[in-house]
């Protein structure tokens, strides 16, 4: 079975819908069946036309979904790499796709990009209205694909003019080719240095960001901790620790469910897929989801089921050797923790709460408690 | 102006001439000044001019020399005190540092010590390593001195002229090799006087800055100029005076160049003009750079006796033309 007949759309472009409702229905040689909706969201397009004949993995709707997923490249390249999302069906089941936008395609092989572009965008809300679930019909900030930019120089040395050259341009000095002395980056090897044009769109883009985020953000009292802590973790040990920690307080993870975003980095931006209530299930089944659903969303997919219901976020700094740095809140969200390098043997982490939910006491206590529980 | 081209030895004759014809109250004393005119000939034939009463011959013992400075300099006179060899002032440091430096402010400003000490100094005469210092970076380290390192006749003649009148003591160094060539811009008539703290931008260029002190200034002035030849354009500073020290000038240059290199003939270690870098260092302007910071100094050795090792103890045309070539070859 390699297609499908579309019979009949249940949805128009601008129509909200939620979780489990019926999208279209479509008849294969074997059986017709109902597609539901693999999340909450709005109707965007609608690709193909009743009557169409449908290759299985081509899409057949798009539909924009609340997610903390920011910066992806929507009208790209990305685009034509939907995902599937079909929300298991039935073993026989010809398996027609709902066509997620927020896609990442193929993740960047060499090492992170520039710390400050990589940074920037975790200091911005989401995308998304926090009145879910009513979706704006562009909730999705379009971001320019990023090549990560190759790192030829680790240790930098540099004149001093390189360096203000390269803070006021944005270049990653361990990016610029060094031909001085002793493999010194002279001036004119900065000013010759060619910034991606990409990271400029995707710079002027985090702008956009920013403004948005601090727009969105504004009147929110926050304050952060930092400790540091003596301990090895992992992901999946930290995000199943904190979930631990919030459902303990109910009275500050004010939502049903605990769920953590991680943030991903991948060359299109940054990837936040939610675990939820990721303290339910071990450690080890947790760990296993995580290596999964990172490498996805390096790699260009994450679940759509994923892309929503984020009660707190974590990001990882550690990787590029930052030691540490204070997001901002997502409006929705009660608690930011951020996991910065500080030896082998020490990490820095840092919790940003909002004011309004707890006070400084409890944001203590949380970070006590989640050192402690590490 | 003239164009009247006078030696050092000239030129500072002729500001002490004039100082005396000014006032009255200024003399000058030393080892040999008077009926011999002067180790190296400086005063000449003042002894002669002006009489034993302003031009005193003294015995050879600095510390009374500089000791009768200082108290007259106190009792209202200005006197000009010349040591024979600037490594001779070690006998007088005493008075030079401890009393000369200290006293007004030692009696909460009530007196000062209008005193000028000139000096000989420097290498390049084969006086071997007790004659031969270059010793900038003794006087500049105590406060209450004023330190002046002419580099030729005329700012020599106009300097002078302002360290006379100066209230305060000032230690005024001159090249021996100096005295007897004619700089290459003419004395001017008259009794104009050159502030003391003012650096002069001795020629500008926009791909290097060099900073150099005495008779330094003088080969480097021939680097520029061969330099130029070829393409290669030096801003020339000369501080003149290194304490106090004129550091705007090099901030503003460093800015258009981006490339600093700093020459004295004193050993390197901390030598005077290394000042000059660590201000660079500690400037807004340090952000220009683009180039690390070249310095050409003495070697930290003894002057040599032997000629060809004296000559190689201190920085040469050649070793300044070197170093200017790599830096603006290397650093872009």
């Amino acid at each position: 079975m390699e297609t499908g007949e579309l019979l009949l759309f249940h949805v128009k472009v601008g129509d909200q819908v939620k979780s489990g409702d019926v999208l279209f229905e479509v008849m294969t040689d074997k059986i017709d069946m109902e597609v539901e909706a693999p999340a909450d969201g709005v109707i965007e397009t609608l690709v193909g036309n009743p009557g169409d004949v449908i290759e299985i993995g081509k899409p057949v709707l798009i539909m924009l979904t609340e997610t903390e997923v920011m910066a992806f490249d929507f009208g790209g390249d990305a685009a034509a790499q939907v995902e599937t999302a079909a929300p298991t069906p039935p073993p026989v089941a010809p398996a027609p796709v709902v066509a997620a936008p927020v896609v990442v395609a193929p993740v960047a092989p060499t090492p992170p990009p520039v710390a400050p572009v990589v940074v920037t965008p975790v200091l911005v809300a989401p995308v998304v209205q926090p009145v879910a679930p009513v979706i704006t019909p562009a909730p999705i900030v379009a971001a320019p694909v990023v090549t990560a930019p190759k790192i030829v120089n680790a240790s930098v040395k540099a004149v001093p003019k390189a360096r203000v050259e390269a803070a006021n341009r944005g270049i990653d000095l361990r990016t610029v080719h060094p031909t001085g002395p002793d493999r010194t980056i002279t001036f004119s090897d900065v000013n010759s240095a060619q910034i991606d044009p990409a990271v400029l769109k995707r710079q002027a883009a985090n702008k956009a960001l920013i403004a948005k985020g601090i727009e969105m953000t504004r009147g929110i009292a926050q304050a952060s901790f930092n400790r540091r802590a003596h301990a090895n973790f992992d992901h999946a040990q930290l995000i199943s620790a904190w979930a631990k920690v919030l459902r303990g307080r109910p009275d500050i993870a004010v939502h049903q469910h605990v769920g953590v975003s991680l943030i991903i980095e991948s060359k299109y931006g940054s990837a936040l897929p939610v675990f939820r209530d990721p303290d339910l299930i071990s450690v080890e089944e947790l760990r296993t989801l995580v290596t999964t659903t990172s490498d996805a969303a390096k790699n260009g997919k994450v679940p759509i089921a994923m892309l929503s219901g984020g009660t707190t976020t974590i990001f990882d700094l550690t990787t590029y050797s930052m030691s540490s740095a204070t997001p901002l809140l997502f409006p929705n969200q009660v608690t930011s923790l951020t996991i910065g390098y500080d030896s082998e043997s020490t990490k820095n982490i840092s919790l940003t709460i909002d004011l309004n939910i707890c006070d400084f006491y409890d944001g203590a206590l949380l970070l006590d408690a989640l050192i402690a529980s590490l | 102006m003239s164009d009247r081209m006078l030696t050092m030895a000239e030129a500072v004759r002729e500001a002490m001439s004039i100082a005396f014809d000014e006032r009255p109250e200024v003399f000058l004393l030393g080892e040999d000044v008077g009926i011999y005119g002067g180790a190296f000939g400086v005063s000449g034939d003042m002894y002669h001019r002006y009489g034993s009463e302003r031009v005193l011959d003294t015995p050879i013992a600095e510390l009374g020399i500089v000791g009768a400075a200082v108290g007259a300099a106190l009792s209202g006179m200005r006197p000009i005190v010349e040591i024979q060899f600037s490594d001779f002032t070690a006998q007088a440091m005493d008075q030079i540092a401890n009393q000369a430096a200290k006293i007004h402010f030692m009696l909460g400003g009530a007196l000062h010590v209008p005193m000028v000490l000139r000096t000989p100094q420097g290498s390049g005469t084969g006086a071997a390593a007790q004659h031969s210092q270059n010793l900038e970076p003794w006087f500049a380290s105590v406060p209450g001195l004023k330190v002046v390192v002419p580099s030729n006749p005329a700012d020599a003649k106009g300097l002078l002229l302002a360290a006379i009148d100066d209230p305060n003591p000032v230690i005024f160094l001159e090249h021996k090799l100096l005295y007897k060539i004619p700089g290459r811009d003419p004395v001017p008539e008259g009794s104009e006087r050159i502030p003391l703290g003012v650096a002069k931008v001795v020629r500008e260029g926009k791909d290097l800055t060099i900073v150099a002190t005495g008779i330094m200034v003088n080969k480097s002035y021939e680097v520029c100029e061969k330099l130029a030849a070829e393409g290669i354009s030096v801003t020339l500073i000369d501080p003149r005076t290194i304490s106090p020290l004129d550091m705007q000038p090099v901030y503003e240059s460093v800015e258009k160049t981006g490339r600093l290199m700093v020459v004295q003939e004193g050993p390197a270690h901390a030598g005077f003009i290394n000042e000059v870098i660590a201000q660079m260092a500690g400037s807004s302007s340090f952000g220009s750079l683009i180039a690390p910071i070249k310095r050409l100094a003495g070697m930290n050795i003894p002057i040599p006796y032997a000629p060809q090792l004296e000559k190689a103890a201190v920085p040469q045309i050649e070793d300044i033309e070197a170093a200017a070539r790599e830096i603006v070859k290397n650093w872009r």
